[in-house]
């Protein structure tokens, strides 16, 4: 068996995954930096000193996230979605659906045993339905990424938001703010919001048990408790969701090698 | 004596008052805004307008609210919708008028007009994107002011693609066309005809019949209606002061309320009522 690397380049982090059969060896996350050629090439350097391996020792290398073109090594460009179903397939064969929360968009997909694409639904076209909300409501707060989830959990009273889009909703939080409505709420709110857009996501493509949560939003406990709620179910959570995609592109990499 | 009507338009941004005489003549009309907070400002817009026609609150026969801020306005006898005031407005500018479009601060409509009454409409209040709000995050990004777009837009040659529909996304794209080097008015003339072709799409779900009327804040600049003008085919026209037609509707609307009473015989429909803050907004 030869080693296989997997990158996604996504729209804020980079993530990179060298993996053997379909675990992985070794990972890595740098920020994208508004560079994606940069970003991809600086997380295979990365990826190769952190394993210990020479250029040579990959057997191929699947990109996904961003398209691009012209890279210093051989690559297959991988869909967004079958890379993220390979990874979750991977980690949860028991898996059929998958919400995969990303920074810019999100989408829901449906998984056979094998993880193949059954079917699958993208909402890009509009930051509410995005983790981009979530960013752009945690810098009204002044608060870090990281701090959402734990803030969320504590709300008791989540904030209602009348609106689904993120230009009006950041209004609405700065109104709810100036009224002294605490973080946490506002926090939930949005949560709530982005649970509401999912569960009509699914709604389009179906929905069959057991359900996955991939991409950054599975970093995110209070976006886990609301989609939780909003639909009923406890989500697989992978250790490290943001670097599903990376690893799927990884397991890509062996199925397109030529 | 002469009977005076007064038509407030209470928008997301801005507040209208326009003042108007049982003939038909615009005594006072006042823009002012509408307040961040809670739309404390209504008030002091209505009594500029007061001021200007030379006019105290009591002589004014009727007042109608209207806009996103027309509920509880403790100064006026009756509210009316948008859509209506806006209809009637334009209409008494342009008699013709079959489809109108106002373009407001956070929402956009359609009105389809047949013999200066409102028939059929469409409405956009849930995006940012095909509102001023558009522009007004986008200019923000561009370190631009909102006043100088259609200007700035006039001196492009090469207008950029905005292919994002998202607001949030749009500003992103500007930013990466920025750094690519594209010039300012490329970018801008890009945006304007972005919410163009977002306004006039949702339009067209009634069918576009000339005249086209524009209408609203975002009508005062002239990117737009260039950009406008280019989707719909037809001459659009707009009125001299865009923002006002919503409260022109409104005096006009009073004025027909108070005189359909008095032939009748029937006493006004006044309500109680004091020129102080517009205190709960919904």
């Amino acid at each position: 068996m030869s080693y296989f690397m997997g990158i996604d380049v996504g729209s804020r982090t980079t993530k990179g995954v060298i993996a053997y059969g379909s675990r992985a060896k070794t990972f890595h996350t740098i920020f994208s930096s508004n560079n994606y050629r940069e970003a991809a090439e600086k997380i295979r350097e990365g990826l190769l000193s952190r394993a210990r391996l020479q250029a040579a020792d990959i057997a191929y290398t699947a990109v996904t996230g961003q398209q691009l073109d012209n890279l210093s090594f051989p690559f297959h460009k991988a869909s967004d979605t079958r890379c993220c179903a390979r990874g979750v397939n991977s980690l949860f064969p028991e898996a059929r659906t998958v919400i995969d929360v990303q920074g810019q968009s999100t989408q829901i997909i449906r998984v056979d045993e094998k993880g193949k694409v059954v079917n699958f639904v993208v909402s890009e076209r509009c930051a509410a339905g995005s983790g981009r909300f979530l960013e752009i409501i945690a810098n009204v707060l002044r608060i870090n990424l990281e701090d959402i989830g734990p803030l969320s959990l504590k709300s008791q009273n989540p904030v209602a938001f009348t609106t689904s889009c993120a230009v009006f909703g950041e209004s609405e939080a700065i109104s709810r703010v100036a009224e002294g409505t605490p973080k946490e709420d506002i926090l939930a709110g949005v949560h709530r919001a982005l649970a509401q857009k999912i569960s009509t996501l699914i709604d389009r493509v179906g929905f069959e048990a057991r359900c996955a949560i991939s991409g950054g939003g599975g970093l995110d406990m209070g976006l886990i408790k609301a989609i939780e709620q909003e639909l009923g179910l406890e989500l697989l959570i992978p250790q490290k969701p943001e670097l599903v995609s990376a690893l799927g592109a990884a397991i890509v990499a062996q199925e397109s090698k030529p | 004596m002469t009977w005076y009507f007064a038509g407030v338009d209470i928008g997301s941004t801005m507040t209208k008052v326009v003042i108007m005489s049982d003939g038909g003549d615009i005594c006072s009309q006042v823009i002012g805004p509408t307040g961040a907070e809670h739309r404390r400002l209504a008030n002091r817009v209505m009594q500029e307008a007061l001021d200007r026609a030379k006019l105290s609150f009591p002589e004014i026969s009727y007042v109608v609210a209207t806009g996103y801020g027309r509920l509880n306005v403790p100064f006026a006898d009756s509210e009316i919708t948008e859509l209506t005031c806006h209809a009637k407005g334009v209409a008494s500018l342009f008699p013709e008028v079959k489809t109108a479009i106002d373009i407001g601060g956070q929402d956009a409509k359609g009105l389809k007009i047949k013999s200066g009454k409102l028939i059929d409409f469409v409405m956009n209040n849930k995006c940012a994107a095909g509102t001023g709000r558009f522009l007004e995050v986008t200019a923000a990004t561009l370190g631009l002011r909102l006043e100088d777009l259609g200007t700035i837009s006039a001196k492009s040659t090469h207008r950029v693609k905005i292919s994002s529909t998202c607001t949030i996304f749009a500003q992103q794209e500007i930013v990466s066309r920025l750094s690519e080097g594209v010039a300012v008015e490329d970018v801008v003339a890009g945006l304007h005809d972005a919410i163009a072709v977002r306004v006039v799409g949702m339009t067209r779900r009634l069918k576009i019949e000339p005249v086209v009327v524009l209408t609203g804040g975002v009508a005062k600049n002239t990117g737009v209606v260039k950009a406008v003008r280019e989707k719909i085919e037809h001459e659009v026209f707009v009125p001299p002061n865009p923002l006002l037609s919503g409260a022109i509707g409104g005096a006009i609307l009073g004025r027909d309320i108070v005189l359909g009473a008095l032939k009748e015989g029937k006493p006004i429909p006044k309500k109680e009522r004091a020129l102080e803050e517009v205190t709960f907004f919904n």
